[in-house]
């Protein structure tokens, strides 16, 4: 092959390009479905629904054999998704307009977003009766621009577990686990550098490292905005004060070595139970690993800045109707019976523990095996603290997919030792040109 | 005397040369080696020997199969057979597509043969994913989703294994075609008996080539089979990691069977054909 | 049988005395009948690869073509060359380009060059080649989720690797944490998955060599440098050629390393092309601008392959001088 054969095959594949430039024109309809021209049946119908999550299938098999005790006629086909590869299918799918999927898992924070695109079906008149059900959290996740498009069938917190033994061995008092003792940042990271200094190899561990999800309450105890303001939340916030400030703190728990850096979210876990680390803030789903942990555990609520607000991070996951469902009623009735009957049937019926988004839901799963412990007692009364008062939803706003991933970058500019001033500044900048196309 | 001298000189330089390559192997299979540790110890155990770095690091203290059993009692189990059926199938159509097209583009002349060329080599440097997704929407068209089918046909048009082969193609002297001509055969003939059976390790490394492409398709699978009883292995390994959970154990059982498969496959491929293109280089 | 590249040469050149002594009828059925030939053999792959390929390619373009609100959902409006004009304006994708080309001018030679290193040295008269092929082939192989973590564990700050690097009296080092290293360890990474893998393809070159060349050196005298360069090297010129290329489309087109160890980072020192088309894409669902910067991608990879093609030309312009 020479160049003269190379270009000719470039010009032939750009010619042809052009030729299908002028005849494909835009087609199909946008999808929106606003129209409330439908409504959940009394009776069901016989219908056959398609489900597509992130969850594994043998787990969702459970939940699927409850729902068709209560609704018989109704079949669910569910398709389980690697959660790192659901948005590519999901917009293959979605692309398709063809009424596969019925029903998908949605992201919380990504409602808006997928609204917006005109993934979802709008489900304002539908479920109009049941918005009283869930936590005040949750419940805003669904709505955008008005309407509501999810329903919430879980929920997430953050606790702050601890290694008993090193914190002992750092010479420092177990922390309390009552809601009125919780812990500021500032002790929290004297404790970590006694710990480091008395032999821990991690003084503190965020589970969830270098994520919006586990840092937003940091800049936002200090007073500082979940990250965007204006009236459609599209206007970077990041540069202020309070985010620069927590920035800093941030930064200097890796300076420091009170942090280890290379210890990845999935890993973050197992980093915990080999022993070597006295404090992490990490959700509620550490807490039956540690049923096999080789060492003594405790938990306390998570810490805010002296001075600061009391925030938590919060949101899980929600179900939503395609916009291109040929089955709506059978899928609302599917979507309800999973997140508002018997307090949410997927909470009730799914075999690892999950959140709800309900406090009806919340009774049921604190009666769950895992908090059977001391440990889990409270533990469960901090969740359920923390889900109905200082929980914080994440930014909503259509441009939240962009926000999460330049924002994530930015953290973690900052962890492997980035100036935190200019770091969010490159961020906000680069925030601007990514949501310039929603303005 | 000199002779033996001679031959315990060159001796002495094979141990030496062996060493080396020892060396080197040791080089690329340590990091793989704690895989296979990680999974056959106990699962607390792979990040608690991180450090201090110790012979412990690399050897469990007690092994066990529980993670390969788990995996295999799994979904994981039957998709491994669909991925052998896809592999197997794709390299069978995609050798045999690729081998006739190899051979019209070095051997057969004809007018416009570099721009076909040009096309094929084109086509391999557009990267998948960038179609992928379209693509699966014209295959959903087609009745495509869910079939074997689907997942074989976006391997058999491999550019890049008609251009190895080519490649090799061109290697054979042409006389051996001008004398098999004269003898009365025609092209077919010509492929078959005479640059396939001189072909054998350019064919060996085509179908490792194709047959890895579709080994490790992870993506395409997803996008056009939603049953998940004819979900391929790499997505059913996919459940040792979700959210908030990785299972390390089983990852790397996994990690390990989908490894030694094609490395299996590369050993056998190389003593058989290496062997033979050997002996026929020498006739 | 000889292999030789005089064989090679000589041969078209004899094909066409005897092609010129023969009257002009039958060399033009002749060529009738090799161009009837070339159509049936061709037309299986040319299908699989016009539909598969090629066509989703030509759709792939008129879209960067387009501007649309991501998803796909909602229909695209013509834009005309909007998304490349903007790409181009935005100087984090003009240093990314210029990231990518750096990255692809040093790893792919120097993978090609450790590839062909390595398998010179399993050529050699060692014990049991067919094992140590295996053992540096495995990489190659082991799904990208686990190597992946297993570099990103051996990586860290206060890793292996870096325990190792102390033992041995050195600093430790920051690896993929530090906006320096981190290109560096990916190419570290990419070249451990590749090199084994483009060593077979090599190996099998090396062994169609015939050895009577070796021999031949030998007589002369030539020493292993000599008889590398003078032998080895224009002997394997095509399958040298054929790996060169494979390896810089492979390097062009990596990027789940990237998205699972430094997702770009730190400070965008690992932001390519291919990562960043995939994000475009696959994470932001703006296909229309995803699909420019594929566009563009393709075309820096084509200006790499069609020089690698006029570097490694080979010496049978007499055969294609007939067509």
């Amino acid at each position: 092959m020479n160049r003269r054969h190379v270009l000719a095959a470039a010009s032939g594949i750009a010619a042809l390009a052009l030729v299908g430039a002028c005849s494909s024109g835009g087609s199909g309809d946008s999808g929106d479905s606003g129209d409330a021209d439908w409504s959940i049946p009394d009776t069901d119908p016989t219908a056959t629904i398609q489900v597509l999550g992130h969850q594994d299938a043998d787990g969702i098999q459970e939940v699927i054999d409850a729902f068709n005790e209560d609704h018989p006629t109704i079949t669910v086909e569910y398709e389980s998704v690697p959660f790192d590869q659901l948005n590519s299918v999901l917009d293959a799918r979605i692309g398709n307009q063809d009424g596969n999927p019925d029903v998908f898992w949605a992201d919380q924070p990504r409602i808006p977003a997928l609204a917006a695109r005109g993934y979802m079906t709008d489900i304002t008149d539908q479920f109009a009766a049941d918005t009283g059900v869930w936590d005040p959290a949750p419940l805003a996740s669904g709505q955008y621009d008005g309407r509501m498009w999810a329903v919430p069938i879980a929920n997430s917190t953050q606790l702050l577990y601890y290694n008993v033994e090193l914190v002992e061995a750092a010479g420092d008092p177990l922390p309390s686990a009552a809601i009125e003792d919780r812990m500021t940042w500032e002790e929290v990271t004297e404790r970590a550098a006694n710990a480091v200094e008395a032999g821990a190899t991690n003084g503190l561990l965020f589970g969830q490292v270098n994520r919006y999800y586990q840092l937003q309450p940091l800049p936002m105890s200090l007073g500082g905005s979940a990250g965007g303001t204006g009236d459609d939340l599209l206007t970077p916030d990041v540069t202020s004060e309070p985010w620069v400030q927590a920035m800093e703190w941030y930064g200097e728990l890796f300076a420091e070595g009170l942090s280890p850096l290379g210890v990845t979210p999935e890993q973050s876990d197992a980093e915990f139970l080999t022993g070597n680390t006295a404090y992490m803030v990490q959700g509620p789903w550490l807490l039956p690993k540690l049923t096999d942990a080789e060492f003594e555990w405790g938990v306390a609520p998570h810490p805010y800045f002296e001075g600061g607000e009391v925030v938590t991070p919060t949101g899980s996951w929600s179900l939503a109707m395609s916009a291109f469902s040929d089955e709506r009623e059978a899928a609302a009735i599917f979507m309800r019976w999973m997140s508002v009957e018997h307090g949410g049937g997927y909470a009730a019926n799914y075999a690892s523990p999950e959140l709800p988004a309900s406090p009806e839901g919340k009774e049921q799963y604190f009666q769950r095996d895992v908090f059977d412990s001391d440990a889990g007692r409270l533990a469960a009364e901090i969740i359920d603290f923390e889900t109905s008062n200082t929980a914080v939803p994440r930014l909503q706003t259509v441009g939240f997919v962009e926000f999460e991933e330049i924002i994530g970058r930015a953290f973690s500019d900052v962890a492997n030792g980035a100036d935190p001033a200019a770091a969010l500044e490159s961020a906000s900048s680069e925030l601007e040109t990514a949501w310039a196309q929603y303005r | 005397m000199t002779a033996v001298r001679r031959r315990t000189r060159s001796e002495r330089r094979s141990i030496l040369l062996t060493a080396l390559a020892v060396v080197v192997a040791a080089l690329f299979i340590l990091p793989a080696l704690w895989l296979l540790s990680g999974s056959l110890r106990p699962s607390n155990e792979i990040f608690g020997t991180l450090s201090p770095v110790t012979w412990r690091t690399l050897v469990p203290s007690e092994v066990s199969l529980g993670n390969y059993l788990a995996l295999l009692s799994g979904p994981f189990g039957r998709s491994i057979l669909i991925s052998f059926a896809v592999c197997f199938l794709t390299v069978a159509i995609g050798l045999v597509v690729s081998a006739l097209a190899a051979y019209a583009l070095s051997v057969l002349r004809f007018r416009g043969r570099g721009a076909v060329f040009a096309f094929v080599v084109i086509s391999f440097m557009v990267p998948f994913e960038a179609i992928a997704i379209p693509l699966s929407q014209l295959f959903s068209g087609w009745g495509l989703t869910n079939t074997l089918l689907g997942l074989v046909l976006p391997g058999i048009g491999n550019g890049l294994a008609i251009f190895n082969l080519r490649q090799h193609f061109l290697s054979i002297p042409t006389s051996y075609r001008e004398a098999a001509t004269v003898d009365g055969a025609a092209e077919p003939r010509v492929l078959w008996s005479v640059y396939l059976p001189l072909g054998g390790a350019a064919l060996a490394n085509s179908a490792l080539l194709i047959f890895l492409g579709q080994w490790s398709a992870y993506l395409w699978p997803l996008l056009v089979v939603s049953d998940s009883s004819l979900q391929v292995a790499p997505v059913a390994l996919a459940r040792t990691f979700g959210e908030y959970t990785f299972d390390f154990g089983q990852n790397f059982a996994g990690a390990i069977v989908l490894s030694v498969v094609p490395a299996l496959m590369m050993f056998v491929l190389q003593r058989f054909f290496g062997g033979l293109e050997i002996a026929s280089g020498e006739k | 049988m000889s292999r030789s590249s005089s064989a090679v040469s000589a041969a078209p050149s004899g094909a066409q005395r005897r092609l010129g002594a023969s009257p002009a009828p039958r060399r033009q059925l002749r060529r009738r009948k090799e161009l009837f030939w070339a159509v049936v053999f061709l037309a299986p792959a040319l299908v699989a690869i016009g539909s598969l390929r090629i066509a989703p390619t030509i759709s792939a373009v008129v879209s960067s073509l387009y501007s649309g609100f991501p998803g796909g959902v909602r229909p695209p409006v013509f834009s005309g060359f909007d998304n490349y004009l903007d790409l181009w304006g935005n100087e984090a994708f003009r240093e990314t380009v210029l990231r990518t080309v750096v990255f692809n001018v040093i790893i792919n030679p120097l993978q090609v060059a450790i590839a062909l290193l390595v398998a010179v040295l399993m050529t050699r008269r060692i014990a049991a080649p067919g094992l140590w092929r295996t053992l540096v082939f495995i990489p190659a192989v082991v799904p990208i989720v686990g190597s992946s973590i297993v570099w990103s564990i051996a990586l860290r700050p206060d890793g292996p690797v870096n325990a190792i690097i102390t033992a041995l009296g050195g600093r430790p080092q920051p690896f993929l944490t530090s906006p320096d290293q981190a290109l560096a360890s990916i190419m570290l990474i990419a070249s451990w998955i590749g090199i084994g893998y483009w060593m077979i393809f090599l190996i099998s070159g090396l062994r169609a060599i015939p050895s009577e060349y070796y021999e031949a050196a030998k007589l002369d005298r030539a020493g292993p440098i000599r008889t590398f360069f003078q032998i080895t090297i224009p002997l394997l010129k095509r399958p040298l050629l054929f790996v060169l290329v494979a390896d810089t489309v492979a390097n062009f087109v990596l990027f789940v390393p990237i998205q699972m160890l430094t997702n770009g980072g730190p400070q965008n020192s690992t932001t390519m092309q291919m990562f960043n088309a995939y994000r475009t894409t696959y994470t932001y669902s703006s296909k229309n601008l995803g699909a420019a910067e594929v566009v563009i991608l393709t075309i820096i990879m084509l200006v790499f392959v069609a020089l690698q093609f006029r570097l490694l030309r080979d010496d049978d312009r007499a055969a294609k001088g007939t067509s």
